[in-house]
């Protein structure tokens, strides 16, 4: 490993985060980057393991699929089934797949891709979750969801009537204009807590390698400090673990709350 | 305002921009260090409410910390907002 190696690119931490072009594809009219790939290696890697996982159906479930099925059946009693009621088994395909995508994602992105296969980085691997057009497109999903959910539910005429809570007749103009942009900003804390939760993980944990890697040059200095800077990458390493499966099930949860609400909102 | 405090305040603002510190930079790091004591208050009254919970009603304590870390995730997702847009504010100004 000597000075100009590309780990020097990780001291600046944001780029670590951010997406690039995949080798190859630089000069390509269209983009294609490394989330891209990322997103689609999660629906390959979601295909295979949650079939797997329905393969031998016995009566007592094992292994992976005890896994799974464990996972699903949460999602089913304890959180679909106290918010939405009688339409659980109509959302239910819908939350379990926005909990498995986002925890794929995110899990993905805590695997070295390009240091464990390639040596340098490629930027092959990252975390597609820390793009905001990945959760804006899952808020945008989670958005049109909730609103065509509480029109059929509903009608037209009665939802836009019970999109406000009962209040005195000249309060009414105002507030439409309040529950107006709490539609619009719900979807967009759904996105940015998503985002920001990513970003700052994986930018935290590049600035206290770069921290690690500067102070190399002082062999005195770099030696504890690269110690000390591992080990606290590693315990934060297991923090993020944490966050990635919290941050898909904070997700999915609002999200059925936001389709509960729209369906039968108890004003 | 007062013109003439008007007029100390813009002379002290193009000193510190022509001596090179950045305003940008100090409003960011402001900002983002507050949106953190924001946070932090918020999500320590939560954990200590599950607590005192917890210890009114050990049965309950699966419930409550389900809905401890529910809340928590919550408030941080407003701390983290109010960090990236410090964040966005560094980079881009």
């Amino acid at each position: 490993m000597t000075l100009n190696s590309p780990l020097l690119a990780i001291t600046n931490p944001l780029d670590h985060v951010v997406q690039h072009p995949l080798p190859g594809t630089e000069n390509w009219s269209f983009s294609v980057t490394n989330h891209m790939l990322m997103i689609f290696l999660a629906g390959i890697l979601m295909l295979i393991v949650i079939l797997m996982a329905g393969k031998h159906r016995t009566i007592v479930p094992s292994g992976l699929r005890n896994f799974i099925e464990a996972i699903c059946v949460f999602l089913r009693d304890d959180l679909a089934r106290p918010i939405l009621g009688e339409s659980t088994d109509r959302f239910i395909p819908l939350i379990w797949n926005t909990f498995f995508f986002i925890l794929f994602v995110n899990l993905l992105g805590m695997i070295p891709i390009d240091s464990v296969f390639f040596g340098t980085v490629h930027h092959l691997g990252g975390t597609a979750t820390a793009n905001i057009w990945v959760t804006g497109a899952l808020a945008i999903m989670a958005f049109l969801v909730t609103h065509i959910a509480g029109i059929r539910e509903q009608g037209l005429w009665c939802y836009v009537k019970n999109f406000i809570p009962p209040v005195p007749v000249a309060l009414i103009p105002l507030m439409y204009v309040l529950e107006f942009a709490g539609a619009l900003i719900k979807p967009v804390a759904l996105s940015v807590r998503l985002f920001a939760n990513m970003v700052a993980g994986h930018t935290i944990l590049a600035a206290l390698i770069g921290l690690a890697i500067s102070s190399g040059t002082f062999v005195a200095l770099g030696i504890p400090v690269g110690i000390l800077t591992v080990v606290g990458c590693a315990l934060f390493s297991v923090l993020e673990l944490f966050v990635a499966f919290l941050q898909a099930y904070i997700f999915t949860f609002l999200m059925a709350i936001f389709i509960g609400a729209a369906m039968h909102p108890n004003h | 305002m007062d013109p003439m405090v008007l007029a100390e305040a813009t002379k002290v603002t193009e000193a510190i921009a022509q001596s090179g510190l950045s305003l940008t930079g100090l409003g960011c790091g402001i900002g983002a260090g507050i949106a953190c004591v924001g946070g932090g208050i918020g999500i320590g009254k939560i954990g200590a409410g599950a607590m005192e919970g917890i210890a009114r009603q050990p049965d309950a304590g699966g419930d409550i910390a389900r809905n401890m870390i529910i809340a928590a995730a919550l408030v941080e997702g407003f701390t983290f907002f109010g960090i990236i847009v410090c964040l966005i504010g560094l980079i881009l100004g």
